[in-house]
């Protein structure tokens, strides 16, 4: 029942900003995200940190169900996985809130009260248990952000917003052809319909592996268009130029992640035979964007558009981490999911204080703002830093996980390539990529190098450029990190450097951000679980190809769910080697 | 059909109906009102189309739709099922509210370009 | 020609010690040669058990990284609270200073066995994965130290040195008060913080931690005069340098970690024990190729951060930094940060066959390389910038050849007399406007005021030059080319780094009879050179009143009335106390192991950890071969001679061409020579166009990808989508002309409709 209430608070204060006078809206907005972001406070500590793995705060199938005949009902729960994106959405809320001060003045009754079904929506993703509330929710952010685009965007936001809407939606209307499919072929077996997650994610592994492979496929062309990767991607520099400051936040910071995490989630456990034939392709995908996205990023001219298509070079790396379906690539793929939602939601908003005081976003118009704004200027390299992925902030902990992960995801380790015999390798794990997927990905961090530190070198450092009719009345005043006495814009509204408002909304990301690259021991100990969970039956489940019977006998469906601690422990150690015969196998589809 | 028979008592009345109906009528005498029924049709239909007045338009329209009720009464005497009847009066209630409908709109498009004749109206062109 | 004749006293007077050491040293070596393999087996033992089990070490030693921290933070917060003072730069040096002492408590303690070496100790747990049970499926990394006499060694420079330089910039960055004071000193800290993770850091992420935040730090130190588009551009070019060394680090972390299941350095080392024994053994078949690939990946950083060959080019572009940062980190410590992981992991690096071959070759031509370039520079701060490369490639040679010892013992005097180089070079640019062309100045030692500086730079030109006997360069240097030609297989390297030794003396001369002796002159800089970025100029006796950027046409109009600033306390102290500083390490040399403290510290450390399984397959390999002859003379004992006279060689070159008979500043006796050597001098003093090289073959094709992926990206991939788009719309505009609006079209297409279906029913049903 928490959930259902950490859903509806934001829905509810949807309602009241629809209700109450326009000047009331922002304040609404704000309660109702802080609301919500106090429900995940109380859930955060009222979760059961023991069993991670564990579905918490269960909102059960008989007492949600809404179409009988179809099994299709609001069941929810989180485990820590779920938990942790819960937060990131929570945190996020409020800070767009917060961002949206004076970049929207028009319309807002409007803007905030579809910003906060968005809230819903999205929180709803992270918790929904059921195959269809989750499609009804991960298509329902569409429409707010469809919206928000199309009404507060820039100068090509109908296209925009067309393209997004469009392109977003067939993607996933395929994949919601896959999840019928796997509730039809159950229904067709057991002659009840059901949507529950679970139930289906048990009947879709025991499907035959060519089956899994089109399961697989509509699930990852769905998810693919809304991650993105590389060529479903383009849609997304697009909607991010033109969306509204915070519309980018969420976008990069949430709403990208629901197709990562739809991965982990489902595409993950309901295909595992195919995601383990098919991991090389998707991998080399990743890699291809890793470096094609980075590559244009550093030809790009407008800063937001850098970061966008920056996106698609990170999302990359998350997504090699699911490819190589091990703990260590999927815990850093969620943590990338967590941590590329702060760092480069943070750019995104950066980018938004500069666009509100010198409507440009053109590097050729804007450079050196280092002498102008040195607050907005530390902050602009610190997120630069921690998106590079420089150790000690959030973005090298996953980054070097998902890359460690393909790295020992490899049969051949252990098996004489380069002279190792089995034994030899402790740290290797079963898989398809292996050292070289790694190598090509990692230079992806040179890459990331290259095109952020041409970002930064061009609008933080050099001499100062600023598009006409800004700063000629500066010369009088031309002081270092004179602000807010003096050196007024012209827009009279916001000052020269950053507001106490703007850097309460950057702090809190940038504390997290530090957080997460010194300490993040507890959040990988909390995720350790419920991935080895996910892990260990893509190995087992995937391994047993040629040996499963179409149908699995009563007693196969893995117990691990309901002893989630004691299975996590386990690991992956006694799982067998994926490369080994049917013969030996059987055993091993329990 | 379906619907109507779905609600409770409306079958039933059918059934007493037929119980207590004379013999079925022959298959020549049912000739006869689908002649008729064409004819309205038929008539309707040439009128709807020749002619250019939205007023003459729209009876022509009642006419095809009564010349339907023709042939539905018809037929659910030919085969015994009163169901068809029903229907009918079901209809003409509707018509005679649509018609009401359609008149007034007819009225307010008048008023509002001093023509009724219908190849002057070409919004919808694409 | 007085100098000279002081010089040949010195040496004639010096000559008789140099002899009786030489052979008392030949005797030490033959007395050991004996002893030797018993020796080292009966350590290997011990010194495997004390690897396996490091000891606790006490938690005071975190004070190490964490008071810099500290002084980061506290500067942070000087910018942040726009304090217009010089207190960051004495909290700065209160911290670095204390964080030495506590260094210095930590070395003795290792010394005198209180604290164990090696040891370990645990701050926090960093990163931890673990996929399956025990310890072997689990990637931990802890912000823990590994304490042993290496990270003394380094520890023990790099906070001494912050020290003296962070008071050194405290006098020199005085100009930027209330502007970039705070953040020259934030990053200052960082990067002391930064480097002690790298040192002291018990695993290989940890080290990546440190390698990568100093990398940072180099690179807002680089750049801190932002608004000169160059120091960007060099800052840029460093950070991007480096991360392509840094991939090659973190591939050889990861194939550590799957090879060895773990990432912390006792527990590899433990891990390696079989291999190193199957080398001595000589079994080398038994080690695997990917223990045999490890050492080279790693090798890749070590040349990215020590600017070693093909890597080196963005470290002459460095010096567009402040002068105490190109001192602190461009030449004493983080470029040594290379030289460190090569130590730290050798017993890696002994288990290939290769690995440390190329080492020494990347090192040898590295060190030739850069002594070309740096022989044709007239930037003076651009020569020491090449010549810290050259050095750094004596190092790397040092360690390829199995002289760890010398190599490190290198690094600790280079760090001095470095700093000490860069230090007087900042001074005079600091003192003359930004001037650093030799040709402008002259003089500049026997100028009022200078004394000091003259001193200093004399002292560590000869240091550098390898000066024999009274100079510590001499000593290290002389190890490093010793034992090139004590290896049998890498005398060619030997003869490479004994011809830059007198490419070195000459150079290193150049600058100093150019700049500092000889006739009085001087032009004061435009402050183009390295602060004209930064608006708040460096003249102190003007106000501040400048226009937008740096002042040009202020050069020589200005000179009239210019006076250089001769500098005040803070930078004369720092300079003599590292002068002396130069001299005193000699006496390490004398104390301590067998052939001095470094190599007392080194034997105890994992740079040598290898040691018994090297020296028992040299002699498995026939024995005869433990030391080769030079000339049939012992190698070490023919270098002390051969060396110094090399040096002496070059010094006495410079003279006879830039100081004897020079009467102007910017003309001497090279010139006539320049025609002999054709173009080569053009292309020595166009760096050997690697740049431009790289830019062609890199930088350009990289360009030009992207650009046609972001082509590709709008045409085609884009195109596709737009495609899908495309094809309902074009669908419908086709269609668009059947929709007429005229209700009696539709009626009469309705109508036959209903024809076409009556019929068509009609006759089916016929």
């Amino acid at each position: 029942m928490m959930l259902a209430v950490l859903i509806l608070i934001p829905l509810a204060a949807a309602v009241m900003v629809a209700v109450a006078p326009a000047s009331r809206a922002r304040s609404i907005a704000m309660v109702g995200m802080l609301a919500a972001a106090a429900m995940t406070g109380y859930l955060l500590f009222s979760f059961d940190w023991e069993h991670t793995a564990a579905q918490q705060f269960t909102l059960d199938e008989e007492s949600s169900r809404l179409i009988g005949p179809l099994g299709v009902s609001v069941s929810m729960s989180v485990d820590s996985i779920s938990m942790m994106l819960v937060t990131l959405t929570a945190l996020l809320g409020p800070i767009c809130v917060a961002a949206s001060k004076t970049a929207i003045t028009e319309r807002v009754k409007t803007y905030y009260a579809w910003m906060l079904v968005l809230q819903s929506a999205m929180l709803g993703v992270f918790c929904a248990r059921d195959m269809i509330f989750f499609y009804t929710c991960f298509e329902f952010t569409l429409i707010p952000m469809y919206i928000m685009i199309s009404l507060w965007g820039s100068t090509n936001r109908k296209k925009a917003a067309a393209k997004f809407f469009l392109y977003t939606f067939t993607g996933s209307v395929i994949a919601l052809a896959g999840i019928v499919y796997v509730a039809w072929s159950y229904a067709d077996r057991h002659g009840t319909w059901t949507f529950d997650a679970d139930t289906l994610m048990r009947w879709s592994r025991s499907l035959p592996a060519a089956t899994q492979g089109w399961v697989l496929g509509a699930l990852l062309l769905g998810f693919a268009v809304k991650v993105p990767l590389f060529p479903f991607h383009t849609w997304l520099p697009l909607a991010h130029t033109e969306a509204p400051t915070a519309g980018s936040v969420i976008l990069a910071g949430v709403l990208l992640k629901l197709g990562t995490y739809g991965l982990v989630r489902f595409a993950l456990p309901f295909a595992p035979m195919a995601f383990v034939t098919y991991s090389p392709a998707i991998a080399a995908v990743c890699v291809v964007g890793i470096l094609y996205g980075g590559l244009i990023c550093w030809v790009q001219n407008d800063v937001k558009k850098l970061v966008a298509y920056s996106s698609v070079a990170h999302l990359g790396f998350c997504v090699l981490g699911i490819a190589s379906y091990n703990v260590m690539g999927v815990t850093g793929s969620i943590l990338y999911m967590i941590n590329h939602g702060l760092s480069t939601g943070a750019l995104f908003l950066l980018i938004g204080m500069i666009y509100e005081r010198y409507h440009t976003r053109s590097m050729k118009e804007l450079g050196g703002l280092a002498a102008k704004m040195p607050v907005w200027s530390t902050f602009m390299v610190f997120f630069a830093m921690a998106s590079v992925g420089l150790p000690g902030l959030n973005g090298f902990v996953s980054e070097f996980m998902c890359l460690f992960g393909a790295f020992q995801a490899s049969d051949q380790w252990g098996a004489g390539l380069w002279g190792t015999a089995a034994g030899q390798t402790p740290g290797a794990t079963p898989g398809h990529l292996g050292a070289w997927v790694a190598a090509i990905a990692g230079t992806g961090m040179v890459v990331a190098a290259m095109y952020l530190l041409y970002m930064v070198g061009k609008v933080v450092w050099g001499p100062l450029v600023e598009p006409a009719g800004h700063g000629g009345h500066d010369h009088g005043v031309h002081g270092h990190g004179s602000h807010g006495s003096h050196g007024q814009n012209d827009h009279g509204v916001l000052p020269r450097d950053l507001t106490g408002r703007e850097i309460g909304v950057l702090v809190p990301l940038a504390a997290l951000c530090i957080y997460l690259g010194v300490y993040p021991s507890p959040v990988i100990k909390a995720l350790k679980d419920p991935v080895a969970l996910t892990t260990t039956d893509v190995v087992n489940f995937g391994a047993a190809r040629a040996a499963m019977p179409l149908v699995p006998p009563a007693n196969t469906v893995p117990a691990g769910h309901q002893q989630a601690g004691e299975h996590g422990a386990a690991g992956q150690a006694p799982a067998p080697k994926v490369d080994n015969h049917a013969g030996e196998n059987k055993e091993t589809a329990r | 059909m379906n619907m109507l028979a779905s609600i409770p008592g409306v079958l039933d009345a059918a059934v007493l109906a037929q119980a207590s109906a004379p013999a079925p009528m022959a298959q020549s005498q049912l000739a006869h009102y689908m002649f008729i029924s064409a004819a309205l049709f038929a008539i309707g239909l040439i009128g709807f189309l020749t002619r250019r007045n939205l007023i003459i338009m729209f009876l022509c329209t009642e006419l095809m739709f009564q010349a339907a009720g023709v042939a539905l009464i018809a037929f659910s005497r030919f085969h015994m099922n009163m169901t068809g009847q029903t229907f009918v009066i079901f209809i003409l209630t509707v018509a005679a509210a649509e018609a009401a409908m359609a008149l007034a709109l007819v009225v307010l498009l008048f008023r509002r370009r001093e023509s009724l004749n219908a190849e002057e109206f070409s919004e919808m062109k694409g | 020609m007085g100098f000279m004749m002081t010089l040949s006293t010195i040496l004639a007077t010096l000559a008789s010690p140099i002899a009786a050491l030489a052979q008392s040293e030949a005797a030490h070596a033959a007395s050991q040669e004996a002893g030797h393999a018993a020796e080292h087996v009966a350590h290997a033992a011990e010194k495997i058990e004390a690897i396996a089990a490091p000891g606790v070490g006490p938690m005071w030693l975190l004070l190490i990284p964490v008071l810099p921290l500290v002084g980061f933070v506290l500067s942070a917060l000087c910018a942040a609270f726009r304090v217009k003072s010089k207190l960051p730069a004495w909290l700065t040096v209160l911290c670095l200073g204390a964080s030495f002492a506590v260094t210095l408590g930590m070395y003795l303690q290792v010394s005198s066995g209180q604290i164990a070496n090696p040891s370990v100790a645990t701050g926090f747990e960093w990163i931890k994965v673990a996929w399956g049970a025990g310890d072997a499926h689990s990637i931990i990394a802890n912000f823990g130290l590994y304490i042993d006499s290496l990270t003394c060694l380094w520890m023990l420079f790099v906070t001494g040195l912050a020290t003296l330089i962070g008071l050194y910039a405290s006098e020199y960055m005085a100009g930027d008060v209330g502007a970039g004071y705070c953040r020259f000193y934030a990053a200052f800290n960082l990067f002391v913080f930064s480097m002690s993770c790298l040192v002291m850091g018990d695993n290989l992420l940890l080290l990546y931690l440190g390698w990568e935040g100093v990398g940072l730090c180099s690179y807002l130190l680089i750049g801190y005069f932002y608004k000169k588009p160059s120091a960007v551009e060099a800052g840029k070019k460093a950070f991007i340098v480096n991360r392509i060394g840094d991939l090659g680090l973190a591939l050889g972390l990861m194939l550590t970690a799957v090879h060895f299941g773990s990432i912390e350095y006792s527990v590899i080392f433990a891990k390696a024990q079989p291999y190193l024994a199957a080398l001595s053994e000589g079994r080398l078949g038994d080690i695997p190729a990917v223990v045999q690939l490890i050492p080279v990946l790693l090798m890749i950083g070590a040349f990215g951060k020590s600017a070693q060959l093909p890597l080196y080019v963005w470290l002459p572009d460095a010096m567009e930094g402040p002068t105490p940062v190109s001192a602190l980190i461009h030449a004493a410590t983080m470029v040594t940060a290379g030289v460190y992981l090569v130590a730290r992991a050798y017993p890696l690096f002994l288990l290939s066959e290769t690995a440390l071959p190329i080492v020494a070759w990347t090192g040898a031509l590295t060190a030739l390389l850069a002594a070309t370039i740096g022989m044709a520079q007239f930037d003076i701060k651009r020569i020491m910038a090449y010549s810290t490369v050259s050095q750094l490639g004596y190092m790397f040679a040092g360690l390829g050849v199995l002289t760890s010892t010398g190599a490190a013992f290198h690094v600790f005097t280079h760090a001095f007399f470095k700093a000490m180089l860069f230090l007087s070079c900042g001074a005079v640019m600091h003192g003359f406007a930004g001037q650093l062309d030799l040709r402008k100045l002259s003089g500049v030692g026997s100028m009022p005021g200078w004394r000091v500086v003259g001193i200093a730079m004399l002292v560590g030109c000869l240091n550098l030059a390898g000066f024999p006997v009274i100079t510590s360069g001499y000593w290290s240097k002389d190890m490093i080319l010793g034992g090139a030609f004590a290896n049998p297989h890498m005398v060619a390297i030997g003869w490479i780094l004994l011809i830059t030794a007198g490419l070195t003396a000459y150079y290193t001369f150049r600058v100093y009879f150019r700049v500092f002796v000889g006739p009085k002159y001087f032009e004061p800089g435009d402050e183009v050179h390295g602060h004209a970025g930064d608006d708040h100029g460096h003249d102190h006796g003007h106000d501040h009143a400048h226009a937008d950027h740096g002042d040009r046409g202020h050069g020589h109009d200005a000179h009239a009335h210019f006076h250089p600033h001769a500098p005040g306390w803070a930078i004369n102290t720092v300079l003599a106390i590292l002068a002396v500083a130069a001299f005193a390490v000699i006496g390490l040399r004398f104390v301590g192991g067998h052939e001095g403290w470094v190599s007392g510290l080194i034997e105890h450390s994992s740079a040598n950890y290898g040691g018994h399984a090297m020296y028992a397959a040299a002699a498995s390999h026939g024995g005869e071969h433990a030391h080769a002859t030079f000339f049939g003379y012992d190698a070490h004992q023919a270098m002390m001679y051969v060396s110094g006279v090399v040096g002496f060689i070059g010094i006495a070159v410079a003279f006879v061409l830039h100081y004897a008979g020079r009467t102007t500043a910017a003309k001497s006796r090279a010139d006539a020579l320049l025609p002999l050597v054709g173009p080569l001098a053009k292309w020595a003093q166009g760096k050997w166009y690697v740049d431009e090289l790289y830019n062609a073959i890199i930088r350009v094709p990289l360009l030009v990808a992207a650009h046609v992926f972001h082509l590709i990206d709008k045409a085609i991939v884009d195109g596709i989508v737009d495609l899908f788009g495309w094809v309902p719309k074009f669908t419908g505009s086709s269609l668009r002309p059947s929709q007429s609006g005229v209700l009696h079209g539709y009626a009469l297409s309705m109508a036959g409709g209903l024809a076409v279906l009556v019929l068509i029913v009609v006759m089916v049903m016929r």
